[in-house]
């Protein structure tokens, strides 16, 4: 034979790395090559440090913006971990074999391992290839329908339950063989596949060409990639010369078992990292075959951990049904599929929802990776201080806190972009370091209230920043990404309106239009739930203010209409039963009537008819607050929607002989809560008021009392003396008498009077 | 020869043609007491297949997965409970596996208010007991002792009706697989390939809780409402046309658009979220099963063919939905307005004239 030899791995595949050992032990090589960027060789020794807990992963980063990451994960169970392990252990010189990172940097986000967006709006479109081209997606799809199950089932029934000795190799050399024949991919997938293919089979021969003999040499690659080094001719020096480059860095970071799972694509991430990590365990005992009742007897130790209870019959029943199930499927062990269908049928009653917590500790975990001191130089640092430059605020970078004024607005005696909207930029930047809980930048309040393009910070640069900053990496490869990430996260996890639309004023001020968009159909999920029209109003009078003002920010808000338009709806559905209520709860109806009135005055798009109907039957009806009532009749009265004559038939109805003075009085604070001027040029109001009070009797008129010291405490001295006027005509006093009246110190013998009123028994009023 | 006039055949004898077929091109191993394999069982249940010339057709629309979960619990000799709203297909499910698995789908216990014990159990012929006293002769025996006799299945359907005592007996018969008749001093143990199908209803009212001790003798298997759309659609319109035909309603089959709609709109509500995700909505107090949509496409066919032209019309489907959707009075009311304004009102001019009346309807 002669040639190296090649063994073929699928990422985070516990098999591969459990054969993978048997294989190096018995081909005991004197260089493993593992496919990994080649610049980063010097990096590997790290990952045999004693410090280092795995997971970890492999960041490799360009220095410039846009920033472009590509980054390699491993877990304990890695094929490539446990490669790199072994020859640590064994003394062999170990290398990574394919293209270096800053040519896969350097040929575009395409190339590099899948990443999950951010807020990446220059990412091109992804080439959507038509349906008849058999890629290696259409292959993986096509099995799918073919097995009716996903990807990993077939995966794990047919590769990672093998367990007799080299059969997991031929395994997986076929498939990929196979997976070569069949896919058509795209020439620039095609292309890619070649390049470093070439690439990889040249770092072959260079290590031949140094005397190691060609058959010592152990390789690990992408199974995929095994023909491809078969049968490629090595690249030439010229090709390498040609091959683009990128500055970029690279470092390793900490990894967790919660993001792997959340990264999918193939080698970038698995759905259930501790899962895998139990077939591990499972190969190291007695064989794939261990793994159902590892899993099994874990999930119902996490169940009952959570106060559930679960009994051992019921593990031994689930057990027994997965081996069933897995029989009927045809494979000799049960898959992740299988225990976890036989756990809902045996131990959640039929609803995963029961066991969801516990398959989420037994399945994604908890574990976080750990490095040594001062490994980690990440891309979302070197973002952190690119970003400082960028928007002049390394001054700012000192213990000594400093105040720092933005006027948002843009500058327009300046000729670059970049100047122009400078300030608006810092105040992104400051705000999404704000939500990545970054104690750099404080937001101080504002000073005044109404200008909404003046921001006001303080800067203060401390240690914790820098660590604060750090951990971000976990969430994200640049500040921006990783303040949606993290807003994203919130914003599943919140239960309420007032949460997310908070987290969505968050994001509208970092100027996320992404992340804002998906926590606007989070808000709109949980507007449907929300029961009170109060919160309704509150969140549709913010989205109105966005609305409003997003330009400042540039920022687009035509998304925010249609919610907009439904809380609108939906408040005006329920304002009339909202309503019904106590006086202390009308205060807070009456402010949301009012909200609402805004926010149906600031926009055309909401149904002004279905409003002003909505206030008319309001106040119309007897059976609500009263206060209620009148507020709607003043709000329709300040839109010119009232008639005078409407308005003195409802003043006459209202106030009429036999009303109770709480009910009257309280029609009456209602109405005066709004436009004061015009009611008080309204005589005939006051002639109706004067004629009520006149055919109380002593009683009622103190209870009466009350309520009009009330409705008149806020009205100033001139409104006051105003309606002195109006009284003094309809009962046929001199003006000026009657507001000296009013007007003067309250007499002894008048404070005794009122005095005795505050004992006065209003039958619990 | 059975009778072919009666309203309704057992599944065994409507399908069996296609069970004889799978039974003769059997080649798995058989468990004791089945009359086919495991796999064929699924074959039967989830059809779509050709079996010695004979067509498979599908009897459960739905996923797969859930229906191997249930073969195999019938493998493993536990009992299975089946859960599920109402029209998500339990019984009928229940029925098919029976069928498949024994031939003989018969033997049911109807889960009511007034289900005693002896239905369970067994009980007497009262006239020979007196005549003859204690003797097997005078026993009558429950659908579930002559399962145990003959090592076959038994079906319980709604047995979340019955009241808790009668549930218990269910009780040490599935763990023990045996009743004892201490009046003729016999025990019957239960023959291999006994096994016990029964059936529950999720959101029902006037049902009892069933019992810890009683849930954890069976595997639970949910059946959900049908997973997406298409699967729907292809439910509604088959048992339209199955229902109608038998039914003579002088209306033309509602077309593909009507279907769509009202199996959109039912989705809609029920799942509380429209067809593509992006906005939620407020559920309905009923439930809006797949059955409802069914009698609500031949209900309005019943409506046209009778006062209208044949044809469905919107008005036909806007009085049968405001009756399916408004359940109860005032809260409902305000769902389906808010629907009929943010959802329906958008979707463009095919679906105006249903807007119109359904909201001409609601007011």
């Amino acid at each position: 034979m002669g040639g190296p030899v090649l063994f073929g791995v699928r990422h985070l595949s516990p098999a591969a790395a459990y054969h993978l050992r048997r294989a190096l032990d018995e081909a005991n090589p004197a260089l493993v090559l593992v496919e990994g960027p080649s610049d980063l060789s010097e990096e590997l020794h790290w990952f045999c440090h004693p410090q280092t807990k795995l997971p970890a992963a492999i960041l490799a980063y360009t220095q410039d913006s846009p920033v472009r990451t590509i980054l390699y994960p491993f877990a304990e169970y890695s094929p490539e971990y446990q490669a790199i392990l072994w020859a640590h252990e064994h003394g062999v010189p170990c290398r990574f074999m394919d293209l270096p990172s800053s040519v896969f940097l350097a040929l575009g986000p395409d190339w590099a391992a899948p990443k999950e967006d951010g807020e990446d709006k220059d990412a091109p479109p992804e080439e959507a290839p038509s349906p008849d081209i058999p890629t290696t997606e259409w292959v993986y799809r096509r099995l799918e329908t073919v097995t009716g199950e996903d990807h990993d089932a077939f995966w794990e029934r047919r590769f990672e339950q093998l367990d007799t000795p080299g059969a997991y190799r031929d395994a997986a050399n076929t498939f990929g063989r196979e997976l070569r024949r069949l896919a058509q991919d795209s020439p620039r997938r095609t292309a890619e596949n070649q390049v470093r293919e070439a690439y990889m089979k040249r770092t072959i021969q260079k290590a031949v060409e140094t005397g190691v003999p060609a058959e010592r040499i152990f390789c690990v690659c992408g199974a995929f990639h095994v023909e491809g080094l078969e049968q490629i001719a090595p690249m030439t020096d010229e090709e390498q010369n040609a091959l683009p480059r990128a500055v970029s860095h690279a470092t390793l970071m900490p990894y967790s078992y919660y993001r792997l799972s959340t990264r999918a694509g193939y080698g970038a991430g698995n759905q259930a990292p501790a899962y895998f990590e139990l077939l591990w365990e499972a190969l190291h005992r007695s064989g794939p075959g261990e793994a159902a009742y590892l899993y099994l007897t874990a999930l119902a130790a996490a169940h009952r951990g959570a106060g559930n209870l679960t009994s051992s019959a019921e593990v031994i029943e689930a057990v027994r049904l997965a081996h069933t199930l897995a029989g009927l499927r045809g494979s000799k062990y049960p898959c992740r599929a299988d225990l976890r269908d036989a756990a809902v049928a045996c131990m959640g009653h039929g609803h995963f929802s029961e066991l969801a917590a516990a398959a989420a500790q037994v399945e994604i975990g908890t574990k976080i990776g750990a490095l040594p001191d001062g490994v980690s130089r990440t891309s979302i640092q070197a973002d952190f201080y690119r970003q400082l430059k960028d928007l002049k605020l390394e001054p700012y970078r000192t213990a000594q806190a400093k105040p720092l004024d933005l006027d948002l607005r843009e500058k327009l005696t300046v000729k670059s972009e970049a100047a122009a909207f400078l300030d608006l930029n810092r105040s992104l930047f400051l705000h999404r370091l704000r939500v990545l809980g970054v104690r750099f930048a404080v937001p101080v309040q504002r000073r005044q209230e109404k200008a909404s393009w003046g921001e006001y910070w303080t800067l203060q640069w401390t240690p914790e920043a820098e660590i604060e900053i750090v951990e971000s990496a976990l969430l994200g490869d640049t500040v921006e990404g990783a303040a949606s990430f993290a807003l994203r996260e919130r914003a599943e996890a919140s239960t309420s309106m007032e949460q997310a639309a908070s987290l969505f004023g968050d994001a509208f001020l970092c100027g996320m239009p992404a992340a804002a968009g998906y926590i606007l159909s989070i808000l709109q999920r949980l507007s449907v739930d929300a029961a009170a029209v109060s919160d309704i109003a509150g969140t549709a009078a913010q989205l109105s203010l966005v609305i409003r003002y997003g330009d400042l920010r540039r920022f687009d808000a035509a998304p925010l209409i249609p919610l907009l338009s439904q809380l609108y709806l939906r408040a005006c559905l329920t304002l009339e039963d909202a309503c019904i209520c106590d006086n202390s709860a009308a205060d807070g109806v009456m402010k949301t009537m009012d909200s609402l009135n805004a926010v149906q005055l600031n926009h055309d798009f909401l149904d002004e008819t279905l409003w002003l109907s909505l206030l008319s039957r309001i106040s119309d009806r007897d059976d609500l607050n009263t206060c209620c009532s009148g507020f709607a009749m003043a709000t329709l009265l300040e839109r010119g929607k009232a008639e005078d004559a409407l308005l003195e038939r409802e003043v006459a109805r209202r106030l009429s002989p036999g009303i109770p003075a709480d009910l009257g009085c309280g029609w009456f604070e209602g109405l005066a809560r709004k436009n004061r001027p015009a009611l008080i040029t309204r005589l005939s109001l006051w002639r109706e008021l004067s004629g009520y009070l006149d055919q109380l009797d002593d009683d009622a008129f103190k209870r009466a009392l009350v309520f009009l010291r009330r409705a008149f405490c806020e009205f100033t001295a001139g409104e006051k003396a105003d309606i002195a006027e109006n009284l003094g005509e309809i009962w046929g006093l001199n003006a000026q008498q009657t507001a000296d009246a009013l007007l003067r110190k309250t007499t002894q013998e008048e404070q005794a009077l009122l005095a005795d009123l505050d004992e006065f028994d209003f039958d619990g009023i | 020869m059975s009778d072919k006039n009666v309203q309704r055949l057992p599944a065994e004898e409507l399908y069996q043609k296609e069970l004889d077929a799978l039974i003769a091109a059997e080649t798995d191993p058989v468990p004791t007491g089945w009359k086919m394999s495991p796999r064929s069982v699924l074959t039967y249940v989830t059809g779509n297949t050709t079996v010695k010339g004979v067509p498979i057709t599908p009897k459960y629309m739905g996923s797969r997965r859930l229906v191997e979960i249930a073969i195999a619990t019938l493998v493993t000799d536990r009992a299975l409970l089946l859960i599920g709203e109402p029209g998500t297909a339990k019984s009928w499910l229940s029925e098919h596996l029976s069928a498949a698995v024994n031939a003989d789908s018969t033997k049911v216990v109807q889960g009511t208010a007034g289900t005693t014990e002896e239905q369970i159990r067994y009980s007497w012929n009262y006239a020979m007991l007196i005549a003859k006293g204690p003797c097997p002769e005078a026993m009558v025996k429950s659908p579930i002792y002559r399962a145990m006799e003959s090592g076959t299945v038994a079906r319980v359907e709604e047995i979340s009706r019955c009241a808790s005592e009668v549930q218990d007996a269910l009780i040490s018969i599935l763990s023990e697989k045996r009743i004892s008749v201490p009046e003729l001093g016999i025990e019957l143990p239960a023959r291999k390939g006994f096994s016990v199908i029964a059936t529950a209803n999720s959101r029902d009212k006037g049902v009892n809780e069933m019992s810890a001790a009683l849930k954890r003798r069976f595997n639970i298997v949910v059946l959900p409402t049908p997973p997406d759309i298409q699967t729907e659609l292809d439910i509604v319109k088959t048992r339209v046309e199955q229902l109608s035909a038998g039914l003579d309603l002088n209306a033309r089959q509602p077309d593909a658009g009507t279907v769509e709609q009202v199996v959109t709109i039912f989705r809609e509500l029920r799942s509380g979220a429209t067809l593509d995700g992006k906005q939620k909505l407020k559920t309905t107090t009923g439930v809006l099963s797949t059955a409802e949509a069914i009698s609500l496409l031949a209900n309005s066919m019943a409506l046209a063919g009778s006062f209208g032209d044949g044809a469905v019309s919107p008005q036909d489907l806007a009085a049968g939905l405001q009756g399916a959707v408004v359940k109860e009075e005032d809260k409902d009311k305000i769902v389906w307005k808010e629907y009929l304004e943010n959802v329906m009102k958008k979707r463009g001019s095919a679906w105006l004239p249903l807007y119109r009346a359904c909201r001409e309807l609601n007011s």
